[in-house]
Order: C-alpha cells, then sequence, then structure tokens
C-alpha cells in the first residue's frame, strides 16, 4: 500500500531542467529515505510533491492525483513539510509558531504530544522565535509539523548543523513519531538512516537510481559509489 | 525571420515621406497645426525610446526619469535666455549637464535594485522638481515656467508658418535618438544590458561589472532626454515645471507597455501614439457633437487619462506584450500557417 | 516657545494623516508585494462617498455625523480596495511589477471618472464648527482638526495592532509579511490574508481621505497624488511591511516638513525628499524593516 506514488515527475526552476522523470513510491506507515548527493534534486522533489515548484508528471497522495493541485489545499490533504532550513517564523513567539500551524481547534491531544517530545517548546513558548538556537528552532519546525492528522510527514535534511547532541534528540523524536505515520525523510546523516528506514530511494542528477531496502546501507562500497561518501555517518 | 521582409523598405518610405511632406503640397502634413501635433509626438516617442533602453531593456524601473528631460528643457533656456552662449551650443550644454547628473545620481541609486532603486530615482526626480517649482536660485521662474526668449533662436524656429523647421528638427531628433540606441542595444555593450535584465547574478558571476553598464544604460537614456528636452524647448515656446514632475515618468512607462517594452520600435510608437491620442482627444471635447453627451459619460471620457487607463488596464492584464507584442505573435502565427 | 509647540503639533496632525494613507500600502507591500499605486484613488473615493454623506446633512456636521461620513466614507473604499483585488490583483499572481502597473491604470480610470463627474475644483467638507477653533496647549494655539487626525491615527494604529496580536487572521498577516510561502505550505490560504488586507488598507485609506478633504479645504480628485507620493516615502522610510515603522516615520517626516517650510515655504518638500534619498543608501530596508528573504 503506497501512500505517496510519484510518476515521472520534471520540475523546471527558471528554464533549468532539475528532476527529469522522478519515480519511486512511499510505502504507506513506514519511513522511506530519500538519499543522494548535494544537488541532485532530493529538496527539489519534496517541493514539487508539494507545488512549491511546478511540475508536470504525477504525484498521487493515497489513489487522488495532486499535481497541479494549489499547496495548501496539499497540505490540508494531509502532507506535512519540515524545509532544510527550518522557515519558522522568527518575529512570532514559539506558541504563535504552533497556533499557526494547527488547522484544528481540538488540538490538546496533539499539544501534550509534542510537548513530550519536546519539553523544551513547552518551557519556551512565549520566546520570540527568532532568539532560539538551531536545535530548538529545529525543533519548532518538527513539532509544528506534527500537529495536525497527517498521513505524509516530508521531512528536509532535519539534522543539518546541529551539534551531535542534538542530532541524537531530533533522532529519537524522528524514530518515536517514525512507528505511527509514513515518512519521507530527506537524509545526509546514514546512521539516522540507517536507524529508522524501512525503504530507500536513491537519486542522482534529477533522476532515480535506486528503490530498494536499506541492506545495502551496511555496503561501504555500494554506499561510496551511490551517495560518493564513505560508509559511516557524516 | 520574424522581421517581414518589406518592413525596412516600407519603413524608410515612410519617413522620407515624413520628412518631406511639409513641403510636398497640400497634404495634412502641409499645415502648421498637425506639424505641431506630430513635432510634440515625435519627441514623446524619442523620449519613451530612452525610458525604455531603462525599463525595457536593462530592467531598471526609475521613477525620475523626467529629471533629465527637464534639465535638457531648463538649462537650454537658461543659458540662451541670459545670452551665455549660442542656441546649439546650449542645447548641447543642457545635454552633458544631463549626462553628469546621471552619472552623479546613478552612482549613488544604482547600489540598489528592484522597488529600493524605483523609490531612490522618484526621490531625486522629485527633488529635481521641487528645485524647479520654488524657484530656486531665481532661475527657474517657478510654477509658472520661463518662456523662451524668442530674440535669441535663429528666425526659422519663430512663427507659425515655420512650424515645419520645428517639425524637422523633432523628426531628426527622434531618428538620431533611435540610431543611436539601436546601436547600443545591437552592440556588445546591448547585449549584457539585456542579460542584466533577466538575470542580474548570472552576468556578475560572468565576472562583469554590472554596476558600469547599468551606470552607463542610465547616462545614456539621460542624455538622450535632455536632446529630445532641448527640442521641446523650441517647440513649446517656453520651459515649465509640468516637465519635471513624476507624471511625466508615469506617462513614459505607458507609453512603453502600451507599445511593446522589449521592442525599440513598440516604444516609439508607444510614445507617439500617446502624445497624438492625449492631443486628439482634447480637441474632441471640443466638439459640438461631444456636448450632447449626457455629463455622467462624456464627462470622464473628456479625461484622457480615463480612455488610457482603461486601455494600459486591458493591456497589461491580457496583451503584456504591447502592440508591438501582439504584432510579433500575429507574424508568428502568419509565419507558422505559411508553412504548413 | 508657542511656535515650536505649533509647528510640532501641526507637524504630528500632519505626520497621522501620512500614516493613514503609510499603514496600508505598508502592509500590502510588505505581505502581497505589490506595489499599490491605486491607493490614493482609495483616498479619492473615500473622500467623495464621505462628503456624500456629510452633505446630506447639511453645511455643518455634528460630531456623530461627521464620524458617520468617515465611517461609510472608509467602508466605501475598502469594498472598493476589495474589488480591485478580486479582479485584478488576483488574476496577476506573483507577477509585481504588472501587478504594480495595473494600479496605475486604475489610479487614472479613477481620477478620470471622479474628475469628469465631480471636477476638478475643490468642494468644502461639511465640518463640525468646533474644528476651526484653537485648543491652547503650552501657550500655543492648536486648530482643532489636528487634534482629531491625531486621535484618529492612534486609534487606527491602536487597533491595527489589536488585529495583528490577537486574531488569527492577524497572525497569518505577520508571518506572511516574513515569509508568505511557508505560511501557503503550513496549509493555510494565504490569499485570503490578501483581501484582508486590500480591505483594511483601503478603509484606512478613505478615512484618511475625508481628513484630508478637511485639512485641505476640500474635496477633489487632485489632491491624492501628492499623499500617494508622501505614503510611498513614508513606508519605505519607516520600513515596508512594518505598521509601526510607518507610524514612526510618518510622524517624523510631518514634523520635519512642516518645521522645514517654517524656514523657507517649499523646503519642506525639498528636505523629506533628500531624506529618503539618504535614508535609501544608508539603511535600504527603512527604520523598522526588516531585509526581506
Amino acid at each position: 500500500m503506497n501512500a505517496l506514488r510519484i510518476s515521472d515527475l520534471h520540475v523546471k526552476i527558471n528554464e533549468s531542467h532539475i528532476l527529469h522523470g522522478v519515480t519511486f513510491d512511499v510505502p504507506a506507515h513506514k519511513v522511506t529515505a530519500l538519499l543522494g548527493r548535494n544537488g541532485v534534486g532530493k529538496s527539489t522533489t519534496l517541493k514539487g510533491i508539494l507545488g512549491l515548484y511546478p511540475g508536470t508528471g504525477s504525484v498521487q497522495l493515497n489513489g487522488r492525483e495532486i499535481i497541479g493541485v494549489p499547496t495548501f489545499k496539499i497540505v490540508q490533504a494531509g502532507i506535512a513539510y519540515v524545509p532544510e532550513d527550518r522557515e519558522i517564523f522568527s518575529s512570532l513567539s514559539v506558541r504563535e509558531n504552533l497556533a499557526l500551524a494547527s488547522r484544528s481547534k481540538e488540538n490538546g491531544a496533539a499539544f501534550a504530544t509534542i510537548f513530550e517530545l519536546f519539553p523544551e517548546l513547552d518551557t519556551r513558548a512565549t520566546q520570540i522565535a527568532g532568539s532560539l538556537s538551531g536545535g530548538q528552532q529545529q525543533m519548532v519546525a518538527i513539532a509544528r509539523a506534527l500537529l495536525n492528522k497527517n498521513e505524509v510527514l516530508l521531512i528536509d535534511e532535519p539534522t543539518k548543523g546541529l551539534a551531535p547532541k542534538l542530532v541524537t534528540e531530533v533522532a529519537s523524536a524522528l524514530s518515536k513519531v517514525a512507528n505511527e505515520t509514513t515518512m519521507l525523510l530527506v537524509e545526509q546523516n546514514l546512521a539516522l538512516v540507517k536507524r529508522i528506514a524501512h525503504h530507500v530511494v536513491v537519486m542522482d542528477q534529477g533522476r532515480v537510481v535506486f528503490q530498494g531496502g536499506p541492506e545495502n546501507l551496511n555496503d561501504p562500497a555500494w554506499v561510496h559509489q551511490m551517495l560518493g561518501v564513505s560508509g559511516g555517518h557524516k | 525571420m520574424l522581421r517581414w521582409k518589406y518592413s525596412r523598405p516600407l519603413l524608410a518610405l515612410l519617413l522620407a515621406l515624413l520628412a518631406l511632406a511639409p513641403i510636398l503640397g497640400a497634404n495634412p502634413l502641409s499645415r502648421p497645426g498637425l506639424q505641431q501635433t506630430m513635432a510634440v509626438a515625435f519627441i514623446w516617442g524619442g523620449l519613451a525610446l530612452t525610458y525604455d533602453l531603462l525599463f525595457g531593456f536593462t530592467g531598471l524601473l526609475s521613477f525620475g526619469h523626467a529629471l533629465y528631460f527637464a534639465t535638457g528643457v531648463y538649462v537650454s533656456c537658461i543659458l540662451i535666455n541670459h545670452e551665455v552662449v549660442v542656441w546649439w551650443l546650449a542645447a548641447l550644454i543642457s545635454i552633458a549637464v544631463s549626462a553628469l547628473l546621471a552619472l552623479l545620481v546613478g552612482a549613488a541609486s544604482l547600489r540598489t535594485t528592484g522597488i529600493t532603486f524605483a523609490m531612490v530615482t522618484l526621490a531625486f526626480g522629485e527633488a529635481g522638481h521641487v528645485i524647479i517649482q520654488r524657484n530656486f536660485f531665481n532661475l527657474t521662474g517657478g510654477e509658472n515656467g520661463i518662456a523662451l526668449n524668442a530674440d535669441r533662436i535663429p528666425s526659422f524656429f519663430i512663427s507659425v508658418a515655420n512650424t515645419k523647421f520645428i517639425y524637422w528638427a523633432a523628426l531628426a531628433a527622434l531618428i538620431f535618438t533611435y540610431a543611436v540606441i539601436w546601436w547600443v542595444t545591437e552592440s556588445s555593450a546591448g547585449r549584457v544590458f539585456a542579460a542584466l535584465r533577466d538575470n542580474e547574478l548570472r552576468v556578475q558571476v560572468l565576472g562583469l561589472n554590472t554596476q558600469r553598464y547599468k551606470l552607463l544604460a542610465f547616462v545614456i537614456s539621460a542624455a538622450l532626454a535632455a536632446l529630445l528636452g532641448a527640442v521641446m524647448l523650441i517647440a513649446a515656446g517656453s520651459a515649465a515645471p509640468r516637465f519635471a514632475d513624476a507624471g511625466v515618468t508615469i506617462s513614459l512607462l505607458l507609453m512603453v507597455v502600451l507599445g511593446g517594452a522589449v521592442t525599440r520600435w513598440g516604444a516609439v510608437i508607444g510614445g507617439i501614439f500617446y502624445s497624438i491620442a492625449t492631443t486628439r482627444m482634447q480637441d474632441l471635447t471640443q466638439q459640438e457633437s461631444f456636448k450632447t453627451i449626457p455629463k455622467w459619460i462624456g464627462g470622464p471620457i473628456a479625461e484622457p487619462a480615463l480612455v488610457l487607463g482603461l486601455l494600459f488596464i486591458f493591456v497589461v492584464m491580457f496583451a503584456p506584450g504591447g502592440l508591438s507584442g501582439a504584432y510579433y505573435r500575429l507574424r508568428l502565427r502568419a509565419i507558422i500557417k505559411k508553412s504548413q | 516657545m508657542e511656535t515650536f509647540i505649533l509647528i510640532g503639533i501641526t507637524g504630528i496632525g500632519l505626520g497621522a494623516l501620512y500614516f493613514l494613507i503609510a499603514s496600508g500600502l505598508s502592509l500590502i507591500y510588505g505581505l502581497m508585494g505589490v506595489l499599490n499605486f491605486a491607493h490614493g484613488s482609495f483616498l479619492t473615493v473615500g473622500a467623495f462617498v464621505g462628503f456624500w454623506v456629510a452633505s446630506k446633512m447639511g453645511f455643518e456636521t455634528s460630531m456623530p455625523e461627521f464620524i458617520l461620513a468617515m465611517l461609510v466614507g472608509g467602508l466605501a473604499a475598502g469594498l472598493f480596495a476589495l474589488l480591485i483585488e478580486q479582479l485584478l490583483i488576483t488574476r496577476l499572481y506573483e507577477r509585481h511589477i504588472d501587478q504594480a502597473l495595473v494600479t496605475v491604470g486604475v489610479s487614472l480610470v479613477v481620477g478620470a471618472v471622479l474628475g469628469g463627474w465631480f471636477g476638478n475644483d475643490l468642494r468644502m467638507f461639511p465640518t463640525p464648527m468646533w474644528f476651526l477653533t484653537a485648543i491652547d496647549v503650552g501657550g500655543a494655539k492648536i486648530p482643532a482638526d489636528r487634534i482629531v487626525y491625531i486621535t484618529t491615527a492612534i486609534l487606527l494604529l491602536v487597533g491595527n495592532w489589536a488585529l495583528l496580536k490577537f486574531t488569527r487572521i492577524g497572525l497569518i498577516i505577520r508571518a506572511g509579511v516574513e515569509n508568505r510561502n511557508m505560511v501557503n505550505a503550513l496549509g493555510i490560504n494565504v490569499r485570503r490574508a490578501f483581501s484582508t488586507v486590500f480591505f483594511l488598507g483601503g478603509f484606512a485609506a478613505g478615512v484618511g481621505g475625508v481628513l484630508v478633504s478637511v485639512y485641505s479645504n476640500g474635496v477633489s480628485p487632485l489632491i491624492a497624488g501628492t499623499y500617494l507620493i508622501y505614503g510611498f516615502i513614508v513606508v519605505v522610510i519607516g520600513g515596508m511591511g512594518s505598521v509601526p515603522g510607518s507610524f514612526l516615520a510618518a510622524m517624523m517626516i510631518g514634523v520635519i516638513r512642516q518645521f522645514a517650510n517654517y524656514y523657507a515655504t517649499g523646503l519642506g518638500d525639498f528636505v523629506v525628499v533628500i531624506l529618503l534619498a539618504v535614508v535609501l543608501l544608508i539603511r535600504p530596508q527603512g527604520l523598522l524593516g526588516k531585509v526581506r528573504a
């Protein structure tokens, strides 16, 4: 059962053809890792799914075609997004950032869950988000994706630029979430990927070059060939 | 390929006819009235083209272009009236002054881009307008402007019978302006201007000093605007603050968009059309038949801004390439049909 | 000393008028990226509708009647703004230069229509008689109408603050000014906020139009032009998207202009324009503006 089916997705940005017919599936209730070297089009793929960049081809959410649908409607249909640069609203407080993201009035339980995952957000609720540390901002970004009932979570490099201790915290939060929801995760940190991914998709130059299980991540030669890095975590 | 093979010969023929018409015997252009209208129209056509160099070609949205036009008008007028130099030298000096002014203003304002640049140019343009209106240094004649002292210019520019000389001067100025801008935009500098419009970052990455190219476009367009200003002085017989206000620049923007911002001839046609339309519409409202229209329709129609504003909205919403854009689209369709 | 107070307070009164125009312009640009050249027409529409209401009450109006005229004028202007936004601006989504150009067209059309129907001459706006009295402040005699402008501006500032801080639409607007794409990516139709901002901006401009007509001793389509230019200057100096920034800048500019004009007639406009150039060259994002993403 696939939560997301992407078929032949082409995306052009300002005359540059970035995605050349990307095709892969995201199985429901599992974590799919989207891997590849820098610049191959992973973030662009997430944005293409969301309609943040116009694309052609097909993107189906639980069988429903969403290509060409306005972004806000796609998100309302149940796709949550944690962007690469977090993009929280620095002039709003933590609570306001979260309240903005919450789409239903009956959100007491949802808020309880995220405060359980990230207790600091509760203590810092009235703090202006711009004054938070990088790690805390990342927590806000992830928390707000968890506030609504979502079919799919699109998460773009959540551990980028974080200190190792925070990477562990984020990783454990993500693995708790991973058990209950469908996740499409772009990540460079292979240790995290090995820990939570059920399914792996590798991209190169705007195309998918591999789809399969995560076993190959244990093979340094494969990792080096596919991802151009050594087998340990970055 | 897109150019119709007869367009250049026809254009040459048209120019020849326009040039000779005043002396070709009885035709509409043998009368001083139409000659004056066309002279002013040619000046606006040229001015629109200078604005197009900035906006359409280099992507610089300036709200202070009137400043350089007014500099041409006023500096020439002041120099001639105060008997400082002979009339044609006064015009040349006004061009130099305008170019220098543009160099200074440009050096300061081109450090900004987009909306900020538009606002900065607006500020300088309005500063110039205010200086002229408030009669600083008692030179600019304030609200009423300065009448050109007719003794100081050649007799062939004076008197209604000699309107054709003004007509020819305006036509010559338009052709000269077009030639210069054609040469500049076709040159390698011109290619940089076009690249700047589309993607400044890409140009910088190529190692080119974008600032210098933008300044070049800015100064050239200002110098030509001043030339046209000097000609306007002779056509209007006086220098007036209305040549310096923001409304002039807005009109230029309209002309360029209506005619088509990316083509040279589009801007010229836009300017000529706009100028004739505003003059003609004012004449139309004086007609007897017009007075029979009920006031609630006739009132607004009498204001040229209504038709022009509606036309402008229409063009922006549905025909963004303006007149020349539409022409090329039709041309493309004709070519495709012919090849089938 | 009295002269100082007089010039200062009349300057603030003028600044209040600028703020009524600028607040809408600032939010419209900050949230939507649209340079709204039609904002002056909102002022004019408000002025004329308010004038029509007020003139039904006779040569002189009582304070409640005047307030009614202001509110109806504001409402009319707000609805007109909404109409323009729905008919024209939404169709040019994210085409910012074309959006700005279309608003130029609107301003021409509105000016032509109102000028054609009513002529360009000034018509006295019926006001309460006490507007003409002078109030003694520290020895200076302040015309009472200035107090009305300042009060209205303060009410607008407070109302705006409350809206932005306590309502959901206000939250969406604040977030959208910072990053409208991300607001969409949170499942919120940020374009609904556009309509709200256009309506509110139009309303404020309409109310401003009524007050400007009182200040200028008459209603006319020709007045809006200068106020629009000053509105832009205030928004740019205060910082695009920042309503408090516009308030601050408006007050500053009003006061500076009055003082400069006191020393030499006509100097005021010149000084403001030079100030604009200086601010833009030193701090392009304005006093309280942020460098946009």
